[in-house]
């Protein structure tokens, strides 16, 4: 029951406003058309220099200062049909990821490519969290109810869920599973054709279920890691008889003040 | 080499054994590697009866193994023999470890065995007379059955190898022959050193220094003994007899504790690191598998022990699914256990991470990786409590990749984004945990990053050795309390303050016992 009312907020997170564009996805990088009646008619001669240089940018785009030099208009001439164009939803402004401090402009009918957007996982030039984590949930789920999977079963299943209706690639799952072997909530097997593995092919990679903590769960400390000099950001300094040592450490007196 | 604070914490160790004085030829040995007496009584500034006698003490409590080098005599002159001395920094640090050793005997064998044991943990070396002795004063009366008891159980303790006879007093080590020194020599070096590798050397003085394997665990129940001397020969000094002589000056030091018609016993150190090993291997299959796993796989290590010869052993003999089965149903847990069900859990434990290898239908317990494991999981979750969740997954992703990486590239693989990425990878960087290097490609650089597995278990090993010493004077610090609180009495208010002071030290005590199995898993196996 709770699986399924947490399936069910997020989908709903999903949907919100927020994250609306992002299940149209980048694997719906569709150009849209220029409308019939363009405005790009009732243009005056800057804004149209202008628009030219923007456009064949295609989904580049340009940077504020390059689009400057390369229609030679002063700065004051440029910032003002930049806005008028903007107005005419002829241009965008978008974010891009190497830079994110300049002002980036493309033209409408284009969407980012994939170096000014980041990709996949990005969204406005941020990465898109909330996106991950949901996939990254739903991954482990569905492994860890099944035990081993191979990457096509947690596709599958990841794109029948009713609830989420943003179709993700093949691709996009393994980039997910990679992360989910960092954080050591399941690794990499071949089947042996035996046992757990019985519905998998010999040989074929899949995915095992191993941790049984939450996601990306705290490793089990070991025995350098539970005691304070383990961790401790002054071990270099710390000697018997020096200023930092054993018997005045605040670490310590932490450690064992119960 | 022996790092930093292993070094200083072995004489640490010494210190709170044997006193300072010892200690100081200990640390005087430890830095400068085997020396001969009048180099130590040069080093030290201590007089050369002083030295004698803790050289001694170290000889007594295995600490220290006495060795006889040939060396070049150069322009035409005959070789030279010298005495030297070599800690022995392992069986320091085995110094901490007694009540494990104990705790493993009592598991097998019943209280006279684990006090046998703890007497010659007690006094080093000791004839079978002079162990007997001991327990003859503190028992009533000296009746032969006890004579026999004893014997008896002296006897199963050398056959299970927890018992051997002690190493020749002085092993002689030869020049390599012509071809053997060939590359050396061109380089015109003629010290110890020079033709053997210090690792390599002192590897050499223990094999040379190990009694023939026929004697070694041979202990022959004596029904004479308490009335009579024990007769059996020791025959380890006769090989290097004639060659004493021709170092005079330093011959004959351990004379004082081994006489020559005596065998002294110890405890074989090595065989309860083994069983050490194989109890660490078994928690780490444990960890990542299951309990049918764990016992398998005991199995597997009780049906191959006897094979084993050395600590680091790599991998075990080749297993057959029957000779397995056979071991696993020998066990409680393994009884009701079919062969299909065993089988099965082979092939668990030889899949990834493969704790067993499969070669023609037998299985081999990878031993190696079994440790490299062990050591994995303790230096992944140091980096996770000391830099966090996301670098714990950039040390995995590039401890997995072996190679180097770009930082964006760690970016992208674990979402985060460039600025945060490039930030803890610099911070792991800069705590010795990442190598780093700058790539110029035209106006741009980048910064490819990569852990270095090998360096970095022996950096991490120094850290324990410098956290077990810091655990060891925090234990110190904290009984010079307790004992100021014992000399205003325990009542009243002092009592809660005494008790929480026996929580302390019960934490740091236990703390430093579990940080010594790490570092065996680090330096000893
Ligand atoms: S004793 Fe304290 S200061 Fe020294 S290394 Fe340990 S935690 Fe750090």
């Amino acid at each position: 029951m709770d699986y399924l009312l947490r399936l069910y907020n997020m989908a709903a997170a999903m949907l919100k406003p927020g994250g609306m564009s992002r299940l149209q996805g980048p694997s719906s990088l569709k150009r849209k058309r220029p409308e019939v009646n363009s405005p790009a008619q009732s243009l005056n001669e800057h804004e149209r220099l202008l628009y030219d240089v923007i456009r064949s940018k295609q989904d580049i785009g340009i940077w504020t200062r390059d689009m400057k030099k390369e229609a030679k208009l002063p700065d004051n001439v440029v910032n003002k049909s930049l806005k008028a164009l903007q107005v005419k939803k002829l241009i965008k402004e978008v974010v891009n990821i190497q830079n994110k401090g300049r002002k980036h402009f493309m033209a409408t009918e284009f969407e980012p490519s994939k170096e000014i957007s980041g990709g996949a996982w990005y969204l406005e030039g941020s990465l898109d969290t909330e996106f991950i984590e949901s996939l990254k949930q739903l991954c482990k789920r569905q492994i860890e109810r099944s035990g081993v999977a191979t990457l096509e079963a947690v596709t599958d299943s990841i794109n029948s869920y009713p609830a989420f209706n943003v179709d993700v690639t093949k691709q996009q799952i393994e980039e997910i599973l990679r992360t989910l072997i960092l954080d050591n909530v399941i690794m990499e097997v071949k089947s042996n054709g035996m046992g757990e593995f019985a519905s998998i092919p010999f040989g074929e990679v899949c995915y095992k279920y191993v941790s049984k903590g939450g996601l990306g769960g705290e490793p089990k400390a070991g025995a350098l890691a539970s005691i304070p000099c383990g961790v401790c950001p002054r071990i270099s300094q710390c000697t018997p008889d020096g200023i930092i040592s054993p018997k005045t450490c605040v670490y310590y007196q932490k450690w064992l003040d119960f | 080499m022996v790092s930093q604070y292993g070094i200083k914490y072995a004489v640490h160790i010494i210190t709170n054994h044997f006193g300072p004085l010892v200690a100081k030829v200990c640390d005087c040995l430890l830095k400068k590697g085997p020396l001969p007496l009048r180099e130590i009584v040069r080093y030290t500034e201590l007089s050369e009866t002083l030295v004698r006698n803790c050289l001694l003490v170290l000889i007594q409590h295995n600490c220290l193994q006495p060795f006889l080098l040939e060396e070049e005599g150069g322009f035409g002159e005959v070789n030279k023999v010298s005495s030297l001395y070599m800690v022995l920094f392992d069986n320091v640090l085995h110094r901490v470890r007694f009540s494990k050793f104990m705790a493993i005997v009592s598991q097998e064998f019943d209280k006279l065995c684990v006090d046998l044991i703890e007497t010659l943990l007690q006094h080093g070396r000791l004839s079978a007379e002079q162990i007997f002795d001991g327990f003859r004063d503190s028992t009533e009366g000296s009746s032969s059955g006890r004579v026999e008891a004893l014997q008896e159980n002296m006897h199963k303790l050398v056959k299970a190898r927890y018992v051997e006879r002690c190493p020749i007093s002085e092993p002689f080590l030869a020049l390599p022959s012509e071809e053997e020194a060939a590359p050396v020599r061109r380089r015109g070096a003629k010290s110890a050193k020079a033709f053997l590798e210090l690792e390599t050397l002192e590897q050499c003085v223990l094999v040379a220094a190990v009694p023939p394997e026929g004697m070694r665990f041979l202990f022959e129940l004596n029904p004479e003994i308490g009335a009579d001397r024990d007769k059996v020969e020791n025959n380890s000094s006769s090989n290097t007899g004639d060659k004493r002589k021709l170092d005079a000056l330093d011959s004959n030091i351990d004379g004082g504790v081994a006489d020559k018609q005596v065998v002294l016993w110890r405890v074989n150190f090595e065989e309860f690191i083994r069983r050490l090993r194989h109890k660490i291997c078994i928690e780490t299959v444990r960890a990542r598998l299951d309990d049918e796993a764990a016992t398998v796989f005991t199995a597997m290590l009780d049906a191959s022990r006897s094979e084993e010869k050395k600590i680091k052993t790599a991998s075990s003999v080749p297993l057959s699914e029957n000779s397995i089965y056979a071991e696993v149903i020998k066990s409680e847990k393994g009884r009701n256990m079919t062969l299909d069900y065993v089988i099965s859990v082979l092939v668990g434990l030889s899949s990834s991470p493969p704790f067993v290898r499969v070669v023609d239908n037998s299985y081999i317990i990878d031993f190696k990786h079994t440790i490299e494991v062990a050591q994995t999981d303790e230096v992944e979750s140091i980096v996770y409590k000391k830099y966090g969740k996301d670098a714990y997954r950039m040390f995995r992703l590039l401890s997995k990749a072996g190679r180097l990486l770009e930082t964006d590239k760690i970016s992208d693989s674990i979402f985060l984004e460039k600025k945060e990425t490039a930030n803890i990878l610099s911070k792991m960087w800069q705590g010795d945990y990442l190598q780093m290097e700058k790539l110029i490609a035209g106006p741009t650089q980048f910064l490819l990053w990569k852990v270095n597995m090998m360096n970095l278990r022996e950096r991490v090993l120094d850290d324990m050795f410098h956290a077990a010493l810091n655990l060891s004077l925090r234990v110190a610090y904290e009984l010079e309390q307790q004992k100021e609180i014992l000399h205003l009495g325990v009542d009243g208010p002092m009592k809660e303050k005494y008790e929480k002071l026996k929580k302390v030290r019960f934490l740091l005590e236990s703390s430093r016992m579990k940080l010594d199995d790490a570092i065996m898993i680090f330096h000893d196996f």
